[in-house]
Order: structure tokens, then C-alpha cells, then sequence
């Protein structure tokens, strides 16, 4: 089945091309965050701009004509409204005017599966990190078969936290990798550490790595805070792992492309001897690929929607969505 | 020392000390973190958990005799008997609503407040792993206490352990409304594994 899957929850308008499994197309262009983040008119208007474009790169990536596809999928949420919106219409717009079946997804259990099937883990815990969500999800079959949470942020998403910061020490925020950059020369500064179970929470660390900006040096502070909290990761992430007996970890989402975060967690699991597995970085980042994926398999278990009922919403949590 | 049990954070052995027949728990690096972290996490938990059992002995909740404290490690007297989870008697949540109480007027919370973390011997029944022990007047933390508990049993043992913890806890109305608040937050109304 050829399906075309459009997403645009954040600052990616990303449109991907699959056809039974397999990766014909990934396309993206993305608003430039710059230094001040994103502002949601702005970054809708910007898809408006690109959607056509990275459609018609995706279609002749894939080497298939739009009269082709056989199905749409498009992310439902949890995403900035008026984003996801653009991405909304673009995909009722294409599924109206070819009579083809259309699924809304939920953005964060398409960052999973695409890493399961990136990874060829079977069951694994996945920690999902990204600006705006941190989560511990394993899947769960009842009272249908969803991800349920076992653990999350209390407060802000990792990458917002990091970028935050960033901000406040005027580095380009860009999901933690300008802080990374620096943190590659600083030295340890010690820094408030909040983990209770399975959740952590990062504004405390947030504050006070900001309270000392100007104070110490940007490569101390960028290496503390990185080190600091994807320790809380880590350490929710084993006791997620050792609580559930299970045997199998992966990461996803934006944050996921973090080297040294996914040296920790591969470290986590060399200890137990479990097994750890991460997507490529294209997969991790917001992308059009893994919504398709996921529209596929849900189209193909007759999950799709009419019209009339494809909606968004900013805060479609991974919990109450039905995986197939 | 023969490993009696490992968590996500300590490794339990039984071993001797002073004659007495003990259990050690002892925090374990690890590699993932960087030794400041590491070292500093591991040290102040240790300290945290032994103060917390000592307040809790204070209050008067049985807990295991704190014996020995090293930089990371804690050796206690070992209890004999059956984690409330395993027992097939009879227990008195009345019981277990009145410890919970007495922990929570000296402001210790337990952090991990389950059937897992009793010992019922007999007539006695003791909470063990301080592990995620906190000493603060915090309504959250002890409404979430509260909720630990009450998700993992049955509805009648909760009543009865609500009722003589509510008793026994003269501030126990802040409580049992921050409870009944945690749990209308959306976050908590799938999340079955607490």
C-alpha cells in the first residue's frame, strides 16, 4: 500500500512516502528557530510556504505520482495547534481529491515504532525525549493495546529545558546540540538533581544553571547541565528497566541524537547486558517517514478516519492512543 | 556476603556484624554518570535513608535496628518474616494506617510506600527501604504516599487503613485533599504502574 504521511507538529514540516514497510521518501524543511524560538503563527506560516514544495520533493524522491497513493496519514498531536493544522489540511486536502483512506497519528508513537523498526528491538522500554516530551513508555495490551507512561517529566520536555538555557547564555537553541557543543571542554559544577520513581522534573535545574550564568564559565555550566540531567534519565530509564524485567531499551525523538546521552544509556544497558537500540538521526528528528509508517500499518488494520473526524490536538497524549 | 537482592540503585547482601545476623545495603556505582555525580548522589542517599529510619524508629514505627553506616553503605538487622506482598495471613491495615501516620506527623515520607516495603512477623509489621525517603513537611509527598498505597490494595483495606491514619494524624485533611487532587490530574487516570 503506497501511503504518504505528513507531519508538522513543531518546526518540521516533513512529508515521508511508504509503500508496504519500506522508505520511499523522507522530505523536510524546517523554520529556522533562530534565537528566539518558535513563534506558532510564524512557524504555521512557514509550512504554508513549504507544503507544497516538500510534497512534490517527497513524490519525486519516491519516484511515484500523487495519483498513485493509496493512502494519507498526517499527525493528530501533541504539537503546536497551529502547525499541526497545516499539516491537517494538507493531508484531507490530498485524501478528498484522490478518495483515498486517511488516519490521524499520534506523533510521539510514531517516534517509537519507527525506532522498533529501525532498531528490530521486539518490546522495549523507550525513553522519548524531545523538546516538548520526555517520557518511559512500554507498551501495555489492556484496556487496548497502547504505550503506557511509566515514568515522565514532571514539568518541561529535556530539549525546551536545554534550549532554555541556551537561550539564557545566548547560544543558538537547537535541541541541546550547541549545549553539547560546549559542554565537550567544561568541568563539573555541582547542580540540583530531581528524580522520584520513574519521573524527574528539570525547572529546578533550570534556574539554577541560569543563576550562575555570568558567574562561571558557559563550558562548565553547558557540561553540568547536560550531565546532570540526562543522569535523571538514566537513572528513571534502569529503574523503568529493572521494575518492568525487561530486557530491551531504546531512545527516540529529538534529543535522541545526543551522543553522549546515548553513550550513558548504552552504558545502562551493557551493565544489566540488555539490549539498546536508537534510529538514525533522520528518524529521530520530526519527519514525515514515521508518520507514514505508522499510517500504513493503522490504514491496513482499518484505522482510518472519515473526513469529518480528522482532527488535531495540542496535547494528544501516547497514552490514550490505540497502536496497531 | 551472599546477594540477597538487587534494585535499581543498591545491592542487598546478608552478612554479620558484631555477631548479629545483618543485612547490608550497599549503593552501587554507576558507570553511566560521572564520579562527581555519581559519588555525591550515592553518599547523600545513604545519609538521607539512614536519618529518615531514625526518625521513623523515633516516632515509634518499627523499622530494621540500624546498625553500622558506611560512606555508602548501611547495615541493618535482619528481619525475619514475609514482605506484606507474599503474606497469606491476616493483616491490620488499621495497623499500616497508623505507621504511615505516626511517619507522617515526624514528617518523614517514604517515598515508596507499598506492599513491597512492609515486613509482617507475626503481630509486628515493619517498614523497610528508605530508599526513597524524604524528611520534609511536603502535603504532596505524603498524598503520594498515600496514593502508593491505596493503589495496590483492595478497596477495603484501604478504608480501613485511611480511617486510623486519619485518626492518628491530626493533619491529615491537607493530605487527603492533595490525594483526591493528584488523582483528578489527567496525567494519572491511565497509569496503572505507579
Amino acid at each position: 500500500m503506497l501511503v504518504i504521511g505528513i507531519e508538522s507538529s513543531a518546526h518540521t514540516f516533513g512529508v515521508g512516502i511508504v509503500d508496504n514497510g519500506r522508505m520511499l521518501a523522507n522530505e523536510k524543511m524546517m523554520y529556522d528557530v533562530g534565537s528566539r524560538g518558535m513563534i506558532p503563527a510564524k512557524v504555521a506560516e512557514t509550512h504554508v510556504k513549504n507544503a507544497s514544495t516538500v510534497i512534490k520533493m517527497a513524490l519525486d524522491k519516491a519516484g511515484v505520482t500523487m495519483k498513485e497513493i493509496e493512502g494519507v496519514g498526517y499527525t493528530k498531536g501533541p504539537g503546536i495547534g497551529a502547525c499541526l493544522q497545516i499539516g491537517q489540511l494538507s493531508a484531507k486536502t490530498i485524501a478528498n481529491a484522490l478518495g483515498v483512506g486517511i488516519v490521524p497519528v499520534n506523533h510521539a508513537v510514531a517516534h517509537v515504532e519507527i525506532t522498533k523498526h529501525e532498531s528490530g528491538l521486539k518490546d522495549p522500554i523507550a525513553l522519548y525525549v524531545s523538546g516538548g516530551n520526555s517520557q518511559i513508555l512500554k507498551m501495555a495490551d489492556s484496556p487496548f493495546k497502547h504505550y503506557q507512561i511509566l515514568g515522565e517529566t514532571f514539568d518541561v520536555g529535556i530539549g525546551n529545558m536545554l534550549d532554555a538555557f541556551a537561550r539564557e547564555i545566548r547560544l543558538k537553541p537547537a535541541w541541546g546540540s550547541t549545549v553539547a557543543k560546549l559542554a565537550e571542554k567544561g568541568s563539573y559544577v555541582p547542580m540540583p538533581y530531581t528524580v522520584k520513581g520513574m519521573d524527574f522534573a528539570f525547572t529546578g535545574l533550570l534556574t539554577y544553571a541560569s543563576s550562575l550564568a555570568g558567574k562561571k564559565s558557559n563550558e562548565d555550566l553547558c557540561y553540568s547541565i547536560q550531565e546532570t540531567s540526562f543522569s535523571m534519565l538514566c537513572e528513571a530509564t534502569e529503574r523503568a528497566l529493572l521494575l518492568t524485567n525487561s530486557d530491551e531499551l531504546e531512545v527516540c525523538g529529538g534529543v535522541a541524537q545526543s551522543t553522549r546521552l546515548q553513550e550513558m544509556l548504552r552504558c545502562v544497558c551493557k551493565e544489566h547486558g540488555f539490549q539498546f537500540g536508537a534510529a538514525r538521526n533522520e528518524y529521530n528528528a520530526d519527519n514525515g517517514g514515521m508518520i507514514a509508517y505508522v499510517a500504513e500499518r493503522m490504514l491496513k488494520d482499518d484505522r482510518g478516519e472519515p473526513l469529518g473526524r480528522c482532527d488535531i490536538q495540542q496535547r494528544y497524549r501516547i497514552d490514550k492512543a490505540i497502536v496497531v | 556476603m551472599r546477594q540477597l537482592s538487587e534494585g535499581a540503585e543498591a545491592k542487598v547482601f546478608e552478612t554479620e556484624i558484631f555477631g548479629v545476623k545483618s543485612v547490608v545495603k550497599s549503593r552501587q556505582p554507576k558507570a553511566y554518570r560521572i564520579k562527581e555525580i555519581d559519588e555525591e548522589l550515592r553518599r547523600t542517599r545513604t545519609k538521607k535513608e539512614a536519618k529518615a529510619m531514625l526518625r521513623a524508629k523515633e516516632a515509634g514505627v518499627e523499622v530494621p535496628g540500624l546498625l553500622a553506616l558506611g560512606k555508602f553503605s548501611i547495615y541493618m538487622e535482619r528481619l525475619s518474616g514475609k514482605l506484606l506482598k507474599d503474606t497469606k495471613s491476616k493483616v491490620s491495615y488499621a495497623k499500616i494506617g497508623v505507621m504511615l501516620a505516626k511517619m507522617h506527623a515526624a514528617n518523614v515520607v517514604h517515598g515508596d510506600f507499598t506492599p513491597a516495603n512492609i515486613i509482617i512477623d507475626g503481630e509486628k509489621a515493619y517498614v523497610i527501604d528508605f530508599g526513597l525517603a524524604e524528611i520534609g513537611e511536603s502535603v504532596e509527598n505524603k498524598a503520594l504516599d498515600m496514593l502508593l498505597m491505596k493503589r495496590s490494595v483492595s478497596q477495603k483495606q484501604y478504608k480501613e487503613l485511611a480511617s486510623t491514619y486519619a485518626k492518628t494524624y491530626s493533619d491529615s485533611k491537607p493530605v487527603f485533599a492533595r490525594l483526591a487532587d493528584i488523582e483528578r490530574r489527567g496525567r494519572y487516570q491511565i497509569r496503572s504502574l505507579a
